[in-house]
């Protein structure tokens, strides 16, 4: 068990990639706090079943973007289980649209959601963690933070801000014993993928040249590399996960 | 009020800490940054131990003055602390002793000021002052 009593807090960590984070977690004897923002079903019966099996894990819903709303969450959590010892910042949002009809609502709910989520997040634990010379901050980016796509400047942008916040805090916290560290997943098949994997079928896979769409389990396992002791000396990466899509290849 | 000796010990148990340091490398002299390690990280972790072990406040800017370092070219000019900057400082650090700055102001040596003593004097100046709000 390499997170054996660890506490480990997952935001987005209801659904599709952060859950499986969350699994694999409690698997490796992590005490998991699941925050999630609408799925209230799915976060209890996730911590249910975690707790069933002898783990120990909380549900708890809480507004990313809100600073006030994450520091009652993580304040609540410090006080179920003690000081959080490692951060996954997964939640995530898309609101795609072509630029140029693209709404404000939708680049900010984008923007604060994903981004602001992240600073908030930190911001909450990172003083703790530098004190007691020990953390793991790992942050959910995407592989579409450098090969964008059509109608994703908004979601774009917020993973590109993300890979570079992740780079500066883990500067700001090296010598504290603090790492922190982003993975960069490819295509994933979660609910948030879904429109794109229902509109394209299997011609998906062709462009990847491993031949197939990632699961939500390929990125929780580099989670659990990057929040185990196994990945001490790394600090500020970004771990691209995605089956070689971003190689370049070209199809056969 | 605390003796003189127990707001030292208490800032060398602080700085054991914030710092990661031997307690025997803490001297009155020690300076913080270059005998001891420190790095603007550690000023705020500092800072924050202080507030909670003398149950006191250090508002922003008043243990360590930022102005100064930031290069105000009122204040520091070629390098060095100008007139007015040692001004500054004087109304800004009553509790430092800046005699021997004084004599080669280069803002180099500045952190030089910064010692394990200045610190404790600080506190000491804080507790008798009343203002432990």
């Amino acid at each position: 068990m390499r997170l054996k009593d660890q506490n480990a807090l997952i935001t987005g960590g209801s659904r599709g990639i952060g859950r499986a984070i969350v699994e694999a977690f409690a698997a490796e004897g992590a005490k998991v706090a699941i925050v999630y923002r609408g799925s209230r079903e799915a976060a209890d019966t996730l911590a249910a079943s975690i707790n069933d099996r002898g783990g120990k894990a909380l549900a708890l819903q809480a507004d990313v973007a809100d600073a006030a709303s994450v520091n009652g969450c993580v304040e609540c959590v410090e006080k179920e289980l003690g000081p959080i010892g490692i951060l996954v910042n997964n939640a995530g949002v898309i609101e795609d649209d072509l630029f140029v009809r693209m709404k404000p609502e939708a680049w900010n709910k984008v923007i604060q959601t994903n981004l602001g989520g992240v600073f908030n997040f930190c911001h909450a634990v990172a003083f703790g963690m530098m004190q007691r010379r020990a953390g793991r901050i790992i942050n959910v980016s995407s592989v579409a933070a450098d090969h964008v796509n059509m109608g994703q400047t908004n979601y774009s942008a917020s993973k590109g801000a993300i890979n570079s916040f992740t780079r500066a805090l883990a500067v700001e916290l090296a010598k504290r014993g603090v790492t922190v560290n982003a993975i960069a997943p490819g295509f994933i098949a979660t609910d948030m993928s879904a429109p794109v994997r229902n509109k394209a079928g299997d011609r998906i896979a062709k462009y990847i040249p491993m031949r197939r769409i990632g699961s939500p389990e390929d990125i929780a396992r580099v989670a659990v590399f990057l929040a185990s002791a196994d990945s001490s000396y790394i600090t500020g990466q970004v771990l691209t996960v995605d089956g070689g899509l971003t190689l370049g290849a070209v199809a056969e | 009020m605390p003796t003189q000796e127990e707001i030292y010990n208490k800032v060398s148990a602080t700085l054991v800490e914030a710092l990661n340091v031997d307690e025997e490398d803490i001297k009155p002299t020690s300076t913080l940054q270059g005998d001891l390690g420190a790095e603007s990280i550690d000023f705020l972790d500092i800072v924050f131990r202080l507030e909670r072990e003398f149950g006191i406040k250090i508002p922003r800017g008043e243990l360590f003055p930022e102005s100064i370092f930031q290069g105000d070219p009122d204040l520091v000019q070629d390098g060095r602390v100008t007139t007015k900057g040692l001004d500054e400082l004087r109304s800004k650090m009553p509790f430092a002793d800046l005699s021997h700055f004084e004599q080669n102001p280069e803002v180099g040596n500045l952190s030089d000021l910064f010692t394990v003593d200045l610190i404790a004097r600080y506190i000491q100046g804080k507790l008798e002052n009343g203002t432990n709000n």
